[in-house]
């Protein structure tokens, strides 16, 4: 069955209406400098929910799991900015480096040998972690769409 | 010059750090992932996260699409998933999404082969379904529709739908010609 949403969509594709704006393709051309060659992707954890730890709506905790790493991140909103406070478990190790990106800027962060890690300031959109250890392959987690609440 | 390359060689050569074919994948498939977005109801701003999300999460997979001659219906796919979850605005949920190995059929009509073949159908429809839908690819809205074409505006919503499931049985007669 094909829907109709899709009819429309090519329809309006056909006739050149609406064409993809500039920014939008630039954007996505840019964005093949986010690879991370031989990285594992950490997918998000079904098991674990994400939820609103404040009352405001303004902070949620979303974990992912992969290669025997699980990423718990509590993302914050505010000032129409996002700050991550991240743990991973077990410990990853001396020399374990984090790189808390969104398409526009990567910040680097050692992490703590509690496994924790901050990142402030970053803006809202697209996010993902991608974690260093000495001798094995980056792992990174999908990313995630975070807006500020309306 | 267009690159020659296959859609699955692309996806290859991405994957291996030719960014050429990562530029040429987006010039293939971009407009229409925007197109989708739109599609699906979004706005600009958010039509724009959505085709950038895909992108995101296809740089994620470049080794591990399952059909990787098939990667324009992944991006349609994924654009379309990722739209309706920012349709029901779940923010996070947005993390949820899952690998979409399999293309939505019908991304097909999207591909370029099947964008000319349903043009061509619109064109063979008899009146007003040729015209109406013709007027609705550019985004007409229900009453100038219904002004061009001489319809009251209420009848126009009834009429597209039966227009679209005209336009439907026609393609799947053609498919089961072929």
């Amino acid at each position: 069955m094909i829907n109709d949403e899709y009819f429309l969509a090519a329809l309006r594709l056909s006739s050149g209406n609406d064409p993809i704006p500039g920014q939008v393709s630039a954007a996505a051309r840019d964005a093949y400098r986010l690879r991370v060659p031989r990285a594992v992707t950490a997918a998000y954890a079904e098991s674990a929910t994400i939820r609103s730890v404040r009352d405001d709506d303004s902070s949620h905790l979303v974990r992912f799991v992969a290669a025997g790493l699980t990423f718990d991140l509590e993302v914050t909103e505010g000032d129409g900015l996002i700050d991550v406070a991240g743990h991973i478990s077990p410990y990853p190790g001396e020399g374990a480096l984090v790189d808390v990106r969104s398409p526009h800027m990567t910040l680097t962060r050692r992490i703590g040998d509690t496994g924790h890690f901050v990142a402030t300031g970053l803006p809202p959109g697209w996010l993902s972690i991608v974690c260093h250890r000495p001798g094995h392959a980056p792992i990174q987690t999908a990313w995630v769409r975070i807006r500020p609440c309306p | 010059m267009r690159d020659p390359r296959e859609p699955a060689e692309l996806l290859t050569a991405a994957a291996d750090g030719d960014r050429s074919a990562w530029d040429e994948l987006e010039h293939r498939f971009g407009p229409r992932m925007w197109a989708v977005a739109r599609a699906c109801g979004l706005g600009p701003a958010d039509a724009a996260d959505a085709v950038q999300g895909a992108w995101l999460r296809l740089l994620q997979h470049l080794h591990d699409l399952r059909d990787p001659a098939r990667v324009g219906g992944w991006l349609a796919t994924t654009v379309r998933r990722e739209a309706l979850l920012m349709l029901r605005k779940e923010r996070l949920g947005a993390s949820s999404f899952e690998i979409a190995d399999d293309p939505d059929p019908a991304a097909a009509v999207l591909e370029a082969d099947g964008r000319r073949t349903l043009w061509q159908s619109v064109s063979a429809l008899h009146e007003p379904c040729r015209s109406l839908l013709q007027l609705v690819a550019i985004d007409l809205g229900n009453q100038q529709v219904a002004a061009r074409l001489g319809l009251p505006t209420g009848s126009v919503g009834p009429t597209k739908a039966r227009c679209l499931e005209k336009l439907r049985t026609l393609l799947s007669l053609q498919e089961t010609a072929q």
